[in-house]
Order: C-alpha cells, then sequence, then structure tokens
C-alpha cells in the first residue's frame, strides 16, 4: 500500500522549519503545524544570534529549486510549494504505524479571516482592550486584536479570545469585513449554572452574560437533570456542595444522560479534595471560591472555543516529527532569592532581549523598564533555574552562558564604554567550536567582567530601589554590589502540551519531562514513526537545533520511503513547460482588485488606467473585485483569459498571501514565473492625501508593468545530477551517512583509508550514559554490509578531484590496486578527528602520564588495573580553550566524567581529583557532573595563568601543584595516574576539501555555509560534511550531523537535473572584458573561467541569485536574470523626476 | 644598487637612449616601448621598438603626453596564452600606476615585461605642447628639461604644465623595476638608475653600468616638490569641492558635456570592452522620450549625461591615478581632471588605498567585509 508521502511536522519554531524545509527539498509533502498564531517560535522574539551578533536566519531557505520557496526574510512569513503550514493548530489524535499514521488536527479560530485582512491596524486602533504583549515579554502593552509577531506580515491580525470582551469596534472598522466575531457564537453556547446559593447564581450569571453567554440556572441537582433532558446546554458549572443530590452525583447522573457534556466543579477550599475526585470521573477542571472572576472566564472561554472549534481534520501522514520547543522556568517559584516580579529592576533574559530589540519597549534604547533610567552596570546571573536541584533542574539549559555574553555585548553595543557588564557564572560554558573565541572577545573588546561564583541573594537598595547583589567568591569571600539592572538566565522546562502529547502518543520522558530519545540517537523516540527536534528533547542552540532537526527530516524521509512513499518529482516532471517567448512583443494583461470600490475613490480608477494604458505594452485592464475570495479568484481567471497576453500584472491587497494561487495561474498560463507580477496596492496604508494615495499606487504599477516589459524570457539550461554519493571516512559519521542516503535509494561510494570501517569506535567502549559503542559498531558494520547500494573501499584514499555539484570526478587510490575516477553528484566530507599530542605536563616523560584515549585503551585491555590506583588527577583543557587552539574540545569533560565515574566505582578508595576550568557538562550530562560530586570525586578550578605544574620522577609518581582557591594556597598531590584531556584535532586534509571548492577554518575544521543556520554544508554546493570533520562531537551529536549531511544530500540527488531558477545570473560575453572581479564576487563558487580561458562559466544550480556578480561588473556584462539594469533603470524612470 | 649613465652636452635624451639601446641590444629583451617623436612632426607617441636604429627618434622628456600608454601596454600583454617576447617599457609614473590598475584588473600581464620609470618632469596639455613645439621646434624638449630641472618650474612662452601635472606629488616611479634619478641628481653629469626590484636588479646587473651614488639633496628637492603640488591640489580641490557641492552645480560643471565619450576613451582605466552607456541599455525605445518630456515637460537629449559620469565616478575613482587625461581630451573643455582626482582622492582615502602604488593590495570593490561602513549599510541599526 502507498503511503501518502506526507510527514507532519508539530511546531513551526527553527526546528519545525528546517525539518519541513528539509523533507520539501527532498520532495515530500509537510503539514507544519503550530499551536501559536505565528511562525518561529521562540526566535521570534530574538533578534540577533551569537556568536554572530545578528540574524542569518533566512540562509535556512533552500540553495537549490529556490522558486519553490519564498525568497525573503523568514521572520516576515514563510512560503514553500510542498509545505502546508496551518497555525493556531494542534494535534488531538494520533494513530497508525509508521508510514501509515492518522493524526487530528484542531484549528482555534480567531476571529479573523487571514486572507481578508489587509493589516491595516484600523481595528487595534479602536480596540479598546489593553492586555500585556507576550511579544515583548510584558514589557509592553497591545490590544486584544494584534498582530502577533509586528513584522509578519503572512499572519495578519488575530483576536486573543481570552482578553476580547466582544463589543464588536473592531468589526464595525474593518474595511475588509475580515472581522467575524464569536458574539453570536457567544449567545449561542448555553451554560447552565447549579448552585443551591442564589447570591452566587445571580451574580455568576450577571459575569456570564456580560461575557455574551446564554445563562440557565438550577438551584438543585434535581432540577439541573430535569434542564438537561430538555433544552441543549454545553456546559454545567455545579456547586460541590448542596443539600439533597451534590455536585459529584449530579456529574455523575448527567454523564450518564450526556456523556459528552462539559462539567466545570464549584468548590471552596475544604472540597478540593471533592473536586480532584470529580475530576478523576469526568468534570473538565474546578473553579475555587471565592471566585477569581477574570481565571474563571478564562477558563469557560477556553471550554467555549474548545466546543466552538470546528470539526477536527483527520489527515493521513507517514511520519510525524515533534519540534515543540520548551518553556522558562518562572523564577518567581520557590524561593525566588533574586527578588523576580519584587523588584523591578530584574528581567529575565527574554525581557531584556526585547529591551535590547528596535521592536521592542524603547526602539532598543538601553532604559530600565520601571524607571525608564539608562543603564550604566548590569549583571547577568547564570543558572537560574538551571543545575539546581531544590528547582528540580540537574541539568543544565545548555544555551543561557552564550545568551548572556550575547546580551553583554549587545547592551555595550548600546550603552557604549560607560556600560560595565558583569557575568556571574558556575561555569562559563562557551562549548560550541566559535563560542570559545567570542566570549574572549567579549571580555577583550567589551570588557565583560566575569565573576566566578553563585548569588546568593538580591535586595533592594532601601533608598534608591537598586539592586544589591551579594556574592560568595571562590576564596570564599563576602561580596556585595549595586547594580542598574540585574538579567536572569531563567532555565528552560518541558513544552506546557509536551506531557499530554506524551501521552497521547505514548512517548517516554526523561525525569526532567524532556522527550527520551533512543541511545545513541537524538531524534529517534520510543514510538516508530515519531521523530523529536529541538528542544523538546532537551535544550540546544541553533546550530544543534538545525542538525537535529535535518536529521530528524532524514529519519522521516526514511521511513516514508521506506513505507512506499513516492517523491513528488513526477509531479514536478508533469508540469506543462512555459511558453516560449523568445520572439514575442511584450503584451501585458493587468488586473487589479477594486477591494469593494476602494481603489475606485473619487474615480481614481480611470487616471489609473490612463496612466497604465499609456504604455503600448499593457494590452488590457481589468478590475475585478475581492481576489482574496475564491468568487473574486475565479473571476480574476477567467477575466484574464487573452491568449495574446504573455505578461501578467496582479494589483491587490496583501499580494504576498498570492503566492501560491498566483504560481497556479503561471502553471495554467503556461507562462515563465518571471512574467507574472503581483503589487501590493497598500491602499489602506496611512498617507497624506487621496491624491498621494493614487499617485503612489500608480507610480508602483507602473514601475512594475516597467519591469515586466523588460522581463527576458529566456533560462539557462539545468545541470544534470549524477545520482551517486561518495563518502570520504568510514567511521561512525560517515557510515551512517552512507547508510541515511542509501537507505532512500540512491547509490553511495564509501572511502576508507583504513583496512576497517569503524574509526574512533573502535577504542571507545561506552559512552558517559552508558550506551555501548561497541555494540553500535557491530551493528552499523553489519547494517552497511547489507546494504546493497554502498559500495565500500576499504584502504582506498582520495587522489585528487574537480568537479561541482551535480558532477565531481573523483581520483580513487586503492592500497593494492590502480587508481581509478569515481563520477558523482554530491560529497560527504566525514574524515573525522583524533586526538590532539602534547609535550604538557610532563607527558612523554612518565609512564603514568596519559592521555585519556590512551587511560580509555588501557581500562579495556586490563593494562591498568583501578585496584592499583591511590590517587588519579585529570587535568582538562589541555592546551585547548587558549591560542592557538582557542575551542572547547566538547567531549573531554563527559570523557573525564565517564572515567572518573568508572575508576571511583571499580575502587571506591582510589581518590579522583579534576582539575578543570570550566565543567562542559552542557544539557543532561550535567548530572553526572553531580554524580561525580555525589561520589565523591574532587574537582578543583584553575586559571590559565596559574595552571597546574607537574614534576614527574621516575621513582615515585607524578607530583601536581595546583592553587586552591578555598585555603588560597598550593597543594600538592602525588599520583598513580595523570590523565591529560588534550582535546581533538580535526583529520581533514585541506587539499581535500578544496579540491571539492570547500574551505577550512582557522582550526583546520570544514568550513560551514554558516555555522548557526546551514551547518553541515560548504558555502560551494553539493559539499557536506558531518562528524568531527564539523567540530569536535560525541557520537550521538556525529551520528546526527551524519544524517543531516545525508538529508541534505538526498535534497541534490533526488532529480537527474536541477533547474535553474528564475533569479540567476548569466554572462553577456560580447561585454565581457574578462576582469574576473565577478568571480571574485560570487560567493558561492558559482563562476569559474573556462578552460580556454576565453570566456567566464556560471555553473546555474550553484549560482543563487544574489546580484554581487552584477554589482562587481562595471559594464552590465554580469546579468541577473529578472533584476536585468534595464529592468531596474526602467522602473527607476518611473519614480525619478529629475533629469540625469 | 644605483648605476650612472653618462651625460654629455646637457644631452639628456642622449642619456635615454643610450640605456635603451642598452636594453634593446640585451639577449633577453626583444624590444623596447619608448616615448617617441613622429618622423613626420613634433607629436610624440608610444613606439614599440625593435631595430635600436629607430631610437635615434626617442623623446622621454618631451613635454607631451598626448595618451596614456598603460592601455597600450595592456594590449600587449593582456592575452593569457601568447607567449609573446620581453619588451622593456619606458613608462611616466602615473603610466606605471594606471597599468598596475589593468593588472589587477586582468587587462595586463607583468610576467613578460620591464618597466622602465622615470622621475616625471610633467607635460603640457595636448592643445599646449603643439604650439610649445611649433615654437621650439627641435629643441622644445631640451628647453623643457633644462628649465624644469633647474629648479624655476617657469612658466615658458607662457605656457605652464597641465593641471593634472601641476597637482601631482606621486612623480616619482613607483612600482617600476627599474628608476630613472632625475630630481635632484647632477644632471648635467649624469643620470642614475636605481632597481627597485629583483627583476631590475638583473637588468641593471646585465646592463654593466659603472655605479652611481644617489646625491643627499636629492631626498630635499623631491620633498620640496612634492609640498609644492600638494598645496596646489589642495588648493584645487577646494574650489572644486565648492563648485560641484549639489547636483545642480555638478549637471552646471558638466554642462558643456555632449556624450562624446572621449574622457573614457582617454582614460586608462576604464578598462571596459564596451562601456556600458554605449550598449543597448542606453539604446531607449523612441517612446522613452516621450514619454520623459511628457512627465517632465521638457528632457535634455542626448539624456543620461550627469548618470555617465557619476558612472564613470563610480566605477573608476577607486582606479584613477590622476593623470589628467580626460582633462585633455574633451573636445569642450570641460575640467574633468579636478573633479574625478577629488572623487577618487576621498573614494580611495576611506578604503585607505592608493590606485597603482602596489600591485599586491586589492583593488577595494572585490573585497567583502562584513563589518565595514555601518553607519552608510545601517546594518548596526
Amino acid at each position: 500500500m502507498e503511503n501518502s508521502n506526507t510527514a507532519l511536522v508539530v511546531g513551526a519554531g527553527i526546528s519545525g522549519i528546517r525539518a519541513a524545509l528539509d523533507l520539501a527539498e527532498s520532495g515530500h509533502r509537510v503539514v507544519l503545524v503550530e499551536r501559536a498564531p505565528h511562525l518561529g517560535g521562540i526566535l521570534s522574539q530574538l533578534d540577533r544570534q551569537f556568536p554572530t551578533n545578528r540574524c542569518g536566519m533566512c540562509r535556512m531557505l533552500p540553495a537549490f529549486e529556490r522558486d519553490a520557496a519564498s525568497q525573503a526574510c523568514l521572520r516576515r512569513g514563510l512560503f514553500h510549494e510542498r509545505i502546508d503550514i496551518r497555525l493556531s493548530t494542534q494535534i488531538t489524535a494520533l494513530s497508525g504505524a509508521p508510514g501509515h499514521m492518522q493524526v487530528s488536527l484542531r484549528t482555534a479560530p480567531n476571529g479573523v479571516d487571514a486572507r481578508r485582512c489587509v493589516g491595516c491596524g484600523e481595528c487595534a486602533e479602536v480596540c479598546p482592550v489593553v492586555v500585556p504583549d507576550p511579544f515583548n515579554a510584558g514589557l509592553t502593552t497591545r490590544k486584544a486584536i494584534y498582530q502577533p509577531v509586528p513584522h509578519d506580515r503572512s499572519t495578519g491580525y488575530v483576536i486573543d479570545v481570552q482578553a476580547c470582551t466582544q463589543c464588536g469596534v473592531c468589526a464595525s472598522v474593518c474595511p475588509t469585513q475580515a472581522i467575524q466575531l464569536a458574539q453570536d457564537g457567544r449567545r449561542k453556547f448555553h451554560i447552565l449554572v447549579v448552585d443551591d446559593e442564589l447570591v452566587v447564581r445571580d451574580s455568576l450569571k450577571e459575569w456570564l452574560l456580560a461575557e455574551g453567554y446564554s445563562v440557565r440556572m438550577a438551584a438543585s441537582g434535581a432540577e439541573a437533570l430535569e434542564m438537561l433532558s430538555g433544552q441543549p446546554v454545553h456546559l454545567m458549572l455545579a456547586d460541590i456542595k448542596m443539600p439533597g443530590m451534590d455536585g459529584v452525583e449530579l456529574l455523575q447522573r448527567s454523564r450518564q444522560i450526556l456523556p459528552e457534556l462539559c462539567v466545570l466543579m464549584m468548590t471552596a477550599y475544604a472540597t478540593v479534595e471533592t473536586a480532584v475526585e470529580a475530576m478523576k470521573m469526568g468534570a473538565l477542571d474546578y473553579l475555587m471560591k471565592p471566585f477569581d472572576t477574570a481565571a474563571m472566564m478564562d477558563k469557560v472561554a477556553a471550554v467555549f472555543q474548545e466546543q466552538m472549534a470546528e470539526q477536527d481534520e483527520s489527515i493521513a501522514v507517514g511520519a510525524v516529527i515533534l519540534a515543540c520547543g520548551s518553556d522558562y522556568f518562572d523564577p518567581r517559584r520557590g524561593k525566588n532569592p533574586y527578588g523576580y516580579g519584587t523588584c523591578p529592576h530584574v528581567l529575565t533574559q527574554l525581557e531584556f532581549e526585547r529591551l535590547l530589540s528596535g521592536s521592542g519597549p524603547f526602539g532598543g534604547a538601553l532604559l530600565r523598564p520601571a524607571d525608564r533610567r539608562p543603564v550604566g552596570k548590569i549583571a547577568f546571573l547564570q543558572c537560574v533555574g538551571s543545575r539546581d536541584l531544590q528547582s528540580d533542574a540537574d541539568f543544565c539549559s545548555s544555551v543561557c552562558c552564550m545568551i548572556a555574553i550575547k546580551q553583554a555585548r549587545l547592551a555595550r553595543e548600546r550603552g557604549g564604554a560607560q556600560l560595565a557588564a558583569t557575568l556571574f557564572h558556575m561555569d562559563l560554558r562557551t562549548a560550541g567550536l566559535p563560542y570559545q573565541r567570542w566570549g574572549e572577545a567579549a571580555c577583550e573588546q567589551d570588557q565583560l567582567r566575569l565573576v566566578r561564583g553563585r548569588v546568593h541573594s538580591l535586595l533592594a537598595d532601601p533608598a534608591s530601589g537598586d539592586p544589591v547583589l551579594t556574592w560568595l567568591g571562590p576564596d570564599g569571600q563576602i561580596t556585595g554590589e549595586t547594580f542598574d539592572l540585574v538579567v536572569l538566565a531563567v532555565g528552560q522546562r518541558p513544552a506546557q502540551g509536551l506531557a499530554p502529547l506524551a501521552e497521547m502518543t505514548g512517548l517516554s520522558l526523561n525525569p526532567w519531562g524532556f522527550v527520551r530519545t533512543q541511545a545513541h540517537s537524538l531524534v529517534r523516540t520510543d514510538q516508530a514513526g515519531i521523530l523529536v527536534a529541538g528542544a523538546c528533547a532537551g535544550l540546544k542552540d541553533i546550530n544543534e537545533s538545525v542538525i537535529q532537526a535535518s536529521a530528524a527530516a532524514a529519519e522521516a524521509g526514511r521511513i516514508l520511503h521506506a513505507t512506499g512513499g513516492t517523491l513528488s518529482v513526477a509531479a514536478d516532471a508533469a508540469r506543462t513547460p512555459p511558453r516560449d517567448l523568445s520572439a514575442d512583443p511584450p503584451r501585458i494583461a493587468v488586473a487589479l482588485c477594486t477591494c469593494d470600490g476602494a481603489l475606485n475613490a473619487e474615480g481614481a480608477a480611470a487616471a489609473l488606467e490612463a496612466r497604465l494604458n499609456q504604455d503600448p505594452c499593457v494590452s488590457r485592464i481589468v478590475f475585478l473585485n475581492r481576489l482574496c475570495t475564491d468568487d473574486g479568484w475565479r473571476t480574476l481567471v477567467d477575466g484574464l483569459n487573452d491568449p495574446q497576453a504573455n505578461r501578467i500584472l496582479l494589483g491587490a491587497c496583501r499580494s504576498d498571501a498570492f503566492t501560491p494561487r498566483l504560481r497556479a495561474l503561471v502553471a495554467e498560463n503556461g507562462l515563465p514565473s518571471q512574467m507574472v507580477e503581483a503589487v501590493d496596492l497598500r491602499i489602506y496604508d496611512r498617507e497624506p492625501s487621496a491624491a498621494s494615495r493614487q499617485a503612489r499606487v500608480a507610480t508602483d504599477l507602473a514601475m512594475a508593468v516597467a519591469r515586466l516589459k523588460h522581463a527576458e524570457p529566456v533560462r539557462p539550461p539545468g545541470v544534470s545530477v549524477v545520482q551517486h554519493a561518495l563518502v570520504v571516512g568510514g567511521g561512525i559519521a560517515g557510515m551512517q551517512a552512507a547508510l541515511s542516503i542509501a537507505e532512500r535509494g540512491y547509490l553511495v561510494t564509501l572511502v576508507e583509508k583504513q583496512a576497517s570501517l569503524g574509526g574512533n569506535l573502535h577504542w571507545l567502549r561506552q559512552t558517559l550514559d552508558g550506551a555501548d559503542l561497541t555494540a553500535l559498531l557491530a551493528d552499523t558494520i553489519d547494517r552497511v554490509a547489507h546494504q546493497p547500494l554502498i559500495h565500500v573501499h576499504l584502504q582506498t584514499e582520495v587522489q585528487s578531484a574537480f568537479g561541482q555539484v551535480g558532477h565531481f570526478y573523483t581520483t580513487l587510490a586503492p592500497a593494492k590496486a590502480a587508481p581509478h575516477i569515481l563520477e558523482h553528484g554530491v560529497t560527504v566530507l566525514a574524515t573525522g578527528c583524533g586526538e590532539a599530542s602534547t609535550a604538557a605536563y610532563g607527558y612523554g616523560t612518565h609512564a603514568a602520564v596519559v592521555t585519556q584515549k590512551e587511560l580509555e585503551v588501557r581500562l579495556a585491555d586490563q593494562r591498568i588495573d583501578p585496584q592499583q590506583l591511590g590517587a588519579v588527577v585529570m587535568i582538562l583543557c589541555v592546551a585547548s580553550r587558549e591560542a592557538p587552539r582557542s575551542y572547547c574540545s566538547r567531549v573531554c569533560c563527559p570523557t573525564a566524567l565517564k572515567q572518573a565515574l568508572t575508576l571511583k566505582r571499580a575502587n571506591p578508595a582510589t581518590a579522583v581529583y579534576i582539575l578543570y576550568r570550566d565543567m562542559m557538562t552542557c544539557g543532561f550530562s550535567e548530572t553526572f557532573f553531580t554524580q561525580a560530586r555525589r561520589e565523591g570525586i574532587v574537582f578543583m578550578p584553575y586559571a590559565t595563568d596559574a595552571k597546574p605544574r607537574v614534576t614527574a620522577d621516575a621513582t615515585q609518581g607524578p607530583c601536581i601543584r595546583t592553587m586552591d582557591s578555598i585555603l588560597g594556597a598550593d597543594v600538592e598531590i602525588r599520583v598513580d595516574l595523570l590523565v591529560l584531556a588534550t582535546g581533538l584535532v580535526p583529520e581533514l586534509p585541506p587539499e581535500l576539501a578544496t579540491a571539492y571548492g570547500a574551505q577550512l577554518d582557522e582550526d583546520h575544521f570544514f568550513r560551514p555555509a554558516d555555522f548557526k543556520w546551514r551547518p553541515v554544508e560548504a558555502l560551494t554546493a553539493g559539499v557536506f560534511a558531518c562528524g568531527c570533520a564539523l567540530s569536535p562531537r560525541g557520537v550521538a551529536e556525529s551520528i546526527a550531523t551524519a544524517q543531516a549531511a545525508a538529508q541534505k544530500a538526498v535534497g541534490i540527488l533526488r532529480r537527474p537535473t536541477i533547474a535553474p531558477d528564475a533569479v540567476t545570473a548569466t554572462v553577456r560575453r560580447s561585454l565581457c572584458s574578462l576582469c574576473e572581479r565577478c568571480i571574485d564576487a560570487c560567493p558561492f563558487g558559482a563562476r569559474a573561467l573556462s578552460p580556454e580561458q576565453d570566456q567566464v562559466l556560471i555553473n546555474p544550480a550553484m549560482c543563487q541569485g544574489c546580484g554581487a556578480c552584477a554589482a562587481a561588473c562595471p559594464n552590465g556584462a554580469a546579468v541577473v536574470s529578472n533584476y536585468s539594469a534595464g529592468q531596474m533603470l526602467a522602473m527607476i524612470a518611473e519614480v525619478v523626476k529629475c533629469d540625469v | 644598487m644605483v648605476a650612472a649613465i653618462e651625460v654629455h652636452d646637457h644631452d639628456l635624451t642622449a642619456a635615454f637612449r643610450t640605456l635603451s639601446t642598452a636594453v634593446l641590444t640585451l639577449e633577453t629583451i626583444d624590444a623596447v616601448f619608448v616615448p617617441m617623436r613622429l618622423p613626420c612632426g613634433s607629436a610624440v607617441m608610444p613606439t614599440l621598438v625593435t631595430d635600436p636604429a629607430h631610437l635615434e627618434r626617442i623623446d622621454p622628456l618631451a613635454p607631451s603626453f598626448a595618451l596614456n600608454a598603460a592601455k597600450v601596454v595592456g594590449q600587449l600583454t593582456r592575452n593569457r596564452k601568447a607567449g609573446i617576447g620581453k619588451i622593456a617599457v619606458l613608462l611616466r609614473p602615473c603610466e606605471i600606476r594606471a597599468f598596475v590598475e589593468l593588472v589587477k584588473l586582468n587587462q595586463g600581464q607583468t610576467e613578460n615585461i620591464l618597466i622602465i620609470g622615470s622621475d616625471c618632469l610633467g607635460a603640457f596639455t595636448n592643445h599646449d605642447y603643439f604650439a610649445f613645439a611649433q615654437a621650439k621646434g627641435e629643441d622644445a624638449s631640451r628647453i623643457f628639461y633644462q628649465s624644469m630641472l633647474s629648479g624655476q618650474e617657469a612658466v615658458l612662452e607662457g605656457i605652464n604644465l597641465s593641471g593634472a601635472c601641476r597637482a601631482c606629488e606621486s612623480f616619482l616611479p613607483t612600482g617600476a623595476d627599474l628608476a630613472v634619478r632625475l630630481w635632484g641628481v647632477a644632471t648635467e653629469r649624469h643620470i642614475l638608475l636605481e632597481a627597485q626590484t629583483d627583476k631590475g636588479a638583473a637588468l641593471l646587473e646585465k646592463l654593466q653600468l659603472p655605479t652611481g651614488q644617489v646625491p643627499s639633496e636629492r631626498e630635499g628637492v623631491v620633498h620640496a616638490l612634492v609640498d609644492q603640488r600638494t598645496d596646489y591640489r589642495d588648493a584645487m580641490f577646494a574650489a572644486t569641492a565648492a563648485a560641484i557641492g549639489t547636483l545642480e552645480k555638478l549637471a552646471a560643471y558638466l554642462s558643456h558635456c555632449v556624450n562624446c565619450y572621449n574622457c573614457r576613451v582617454a582614460c586608462p582605466v576604464c578598462y571596459c570592452r564596451e562601456c556600458v552607456f554605449t550598449t543597448d541599455l542606453f539604446d531607449h525605445d523612441p517612446l522613452q522620450y516621450l514619454s520623459w518630456a511628457q512627465r517632465r515637460g521638457a528632457v535634455k537629449l542626448p539624456t543620461d549625461t550627469l548618470f555617465y559620469h557619476l558612472t564613470r565616478m563610480a566605477h573608476m575613482s577607486t582606479a584613477c591615478v590622476g593623470c589628467g587625461q580626460c582633462s585633455n581630451a574633451c573636445p569642450n573643455g570641460i575640467d574633468l581632471m579636478p573633479l574625478f582626482r577629488l572623487v577618487a582622492h576621498r573614494t580611495q582615502g576611506v578604503f585607505d588605498y592608493k590606485a597603482g602604488e602596489d600591485l599586491a593590495a586589492k583593488p577595494p570593490l572585490t573585497q567583502f567585509k562584513e563589518d565595514e561602513f555601518q553607519e552608510v549599510v545601517g546594518i548596526g541599526e
């Protein structure tokens, strides 16, 4: 049985968007649901990211088949022809096996018809309800009708049904009648109030009537039952304590009559337990007396929403990816030692982020929200609700250290040189490849002060109200200091809806409530067919979220493929090829939406028609109405029935919303996509006068006519693809990449220079959390051996290579045979890494000084016997995290914990000391740090300017002297074993990377196109890397990068030809002076000199249409189609009034 | 390494002839490229010479700068595949600078040429040189260089150096393999040769000339001249800035332009095979002119005049070497040099770049720096 070839992605934050785009790019269809009324998740509130201090979200958009998706700022919306986006939607049921699952979706109505809303904002102007704006973390207010994300024009306005009073003013001013209040609905919503006390019944009736509901009342259970059997009742509010039949009995009996009836119990404090019992019997919730009116009305409104929601829609999908994100710890909970909510100058990181934002409360000016005073001194407090057993958080939230550093740098940028930022931390976790340097730069360039220590309390200065922090330093000294502003790095918590979702789907959660994944996988859950991405399985930054999302997409794609899903490539091919227009003079058909006559105010339409008709290329102009509706659109399709027209111009409100329909129109008319243009007429924008509006609309349309007139119908030929991948390196990452590509049906050649597959897994036995790596290796090798599409070449190296995406030529040199050439379409580099060598701390002079790898190996082959060890010191960060190797190797801290725990458990008498700079136990590995301390392992921090000193004595074993900060003196430890964590260094030969057009970074790792947003691919198309060739990482993370790289590779391999997109660069040879500036300017390596050196060639698949070449070329020999100089000049001529 | 060539009878031209002949006679050199007086009159033009006998008419010190030879040297060398022979080229400093820019733009190669540069004494405008040569005949060049080198940059026959030369503070042949020293040198006895590159040193060695020494007073002479030229240049910049400060003023400054595009033909660094202003992009639709006229009431023809000059500034101001050939080439006497030098001075200053000075320095617009000009591009806010 064929499956639907559709995947469901739950959550449209960064992970969800990434996974959805990946699946769409590899030819699958996607339904992307999001509970919020907008896309982007938490990132919609974060303007800039570490470690670049800017946004790069748009870099997630497709690099191939760009025309299938929107090519604009992702914060303004997303479109992809194979992604069906459902906002304000949740899943309510899920069943079935992988490949054949049935999912129910429920969309909450938000009162505004999204297709008709033009985003003019008249409604919000008149709305009388003011509530705190969650977008600005409550620092500003908004109305009950609002835009969820101010810069996202794709969603329009929505109504906050909890806050809305149903007054109806908005509906009366809406120029497009887009608002349909639920008021009528509320009147049809019957609530039965059952209480023996008249005063309660009366006040409830009054409140509920004011909210617009219909209310009936009953004074007893018996009366209530009678009413239930007569008229329709949607909700019953039942008091628990009533004479005669009590509330619980009423509940039971009423549900016998009406099993679906919603019941809210009303209870005083004394009967709360009974209320809870009632909930077990089917009551929805309970309301506590005395009533909190607002809270009560919210609950009632929620039931109303739920009941009135449209029928759940059931869809068939093959796989599900959960990417529902996480929530924040509420610092008001518990003891609240930092006075959040009481001292007004204490903010959370999210609040501070909004404070710094241009769309925040003060336009980005750094002022204290409470008194608008400029900020001079800021304190950042880390680990509030993270790494804290008191708040049940024996985990690290992974991203807050970097966010604090970013915010300190941003604050400095805003506040200038007088701004002083202090970061209080336990360990500064800069564990991503470029993060260490960025943190160092924050200290050096922006004078960020780092203080190691946990602030124990915050008090407000009695006179000024300024927060005063008191902390205990590593030296045991108590220090106090006053700050202007304190920013709390509140930890993350599982998303609110995750637990019910897990219950519905049968997913297991880990002890902290996040989704539990299978061993060695970051994406597989214990439910086949359900994958996980992003923060709902543990907290991660963008880099890891994006990798994991692509990995989840790879797994989902594998399931769809394995269960018979067909790619929509066939559908692509079935499209009628565009008409050949090269010989036709331009004839433009113009269709304008009058929006119920608004366009024709004061007879403007005639003037507009006259202006456009000045151009003889305009062949016809039709005025239509309400293109936003299906009826209106039909009139357009009929009205444009002009076989001579070879270009179409559409003018309407929010033309961006028409993109999907416009594409269909293009296909129907057989026109190339650049021959159809839509103009947003913006007739509801505020303008000084009607005349100026008319003039502006006319100019906008004239510019579009000019652009269409000069549009060139030709497209360069496509690039053919050899549907075969090469994976270089047969470690765990390389094997996984090969498997993930082959499991999608494509040939893979896997090359390994050693005599066997496995790489570092040959000597690694298990991970910190006890997962068996030996079994993983055996299993993976077995799967590779049994995969007929993988050709393994052992003892083989890449001798040389050339070519470009779609067609590379690689010379493989086996050790025992003649070299031969392999032709392939994509390249995955999985060359791995090795342990760095060292000469520090007496290594090489004494047998008892070993590296982590040596300890691992010697423990395994029993050359080291834990029983013989009296004392062991482990020194972390040996020549790591400082110049020239200024990066964290990520694996050494967990390895040290693993080895220390192994030694300690084998022989509890062994004294184990770990000398560290910052313990990098991000995420859930933090719990092993806690365990290690519990089990008596001693952790001693050291600073780079006071490193431990080792004297190795051949007879006695090494002696380590190190500064103990609490004692304030050196301590001396004589040990039987000194273990050095030297970190990881890449093993990627530069000539190998450059042969494929990729580059290495300053540390000789593979340079990704963008560390965060495009983490596994080179800027040059068709070249990918995974595993430790990218940056240091553990086994599960390496596997995720391999899956991600494979997913990207499949996005290219899936079709025999990559068709060029509408916006692609070309060269006019007759004008070209061969100065090669365009070749230098092209960031994607898409341009090269021909072998004869007589012309500049472009690979249209690699070209991203950025236009850097056209800007560099002085005489227009470099042309970007659809953005030609002729088009641009003609458009400018329509607006510029003076002679030049 | 410094060598000397003797000067007899104050004839510096003869010393240059000696040098060129010696170079051409070397086995490794196939031709020399030098300014020569044409057989048919007083015009001095760059000439490719393979027969030493023709060097009789060499005239590198004539106050004539008919065209900037960088473009021609580019033509001689730009074909990457052809293995043309080795050529020694004798160029003015501003020609060397322009050539360096052309090499960066792949419009010329340095592999097969050897650049001999001379301290530049300056030149008259083309128009003035014709008059001067008419009046002085065979003696024109000698009168000119003796006057210049004696330190009296005096007006001869009411004719002064061209504006570009008077504002030129880069009159030493930076970038040449071999430099001929004239300023501050006892030119009545000898001219000096100094190797500035390995290539130059190798050549000088082969020439087997007597060694010489750069006199200590040269530095003072050069310094004084730089100061004098810089003062003139800055005064010129100030006057020009005042004259072009607004779009209207700029339009007035260029109002006599007839779109002949001679300035771009004369410009040594305007390297496009075909200027965009002569392509179909500006071959407007006939309807377009009428539509412009209708919209504004009147439109001047030919159109795009100011646009043309602004485009040239945008394209060439980072490569402008200040040779002044644009002014020389204008049939209507528009003094373009001060305008272009001013703009070039500012743009090059902004990028900390000096056109033609260093072959290794990448042209500013070929490099993308993410963090520059935030105040202009607005990324910071």
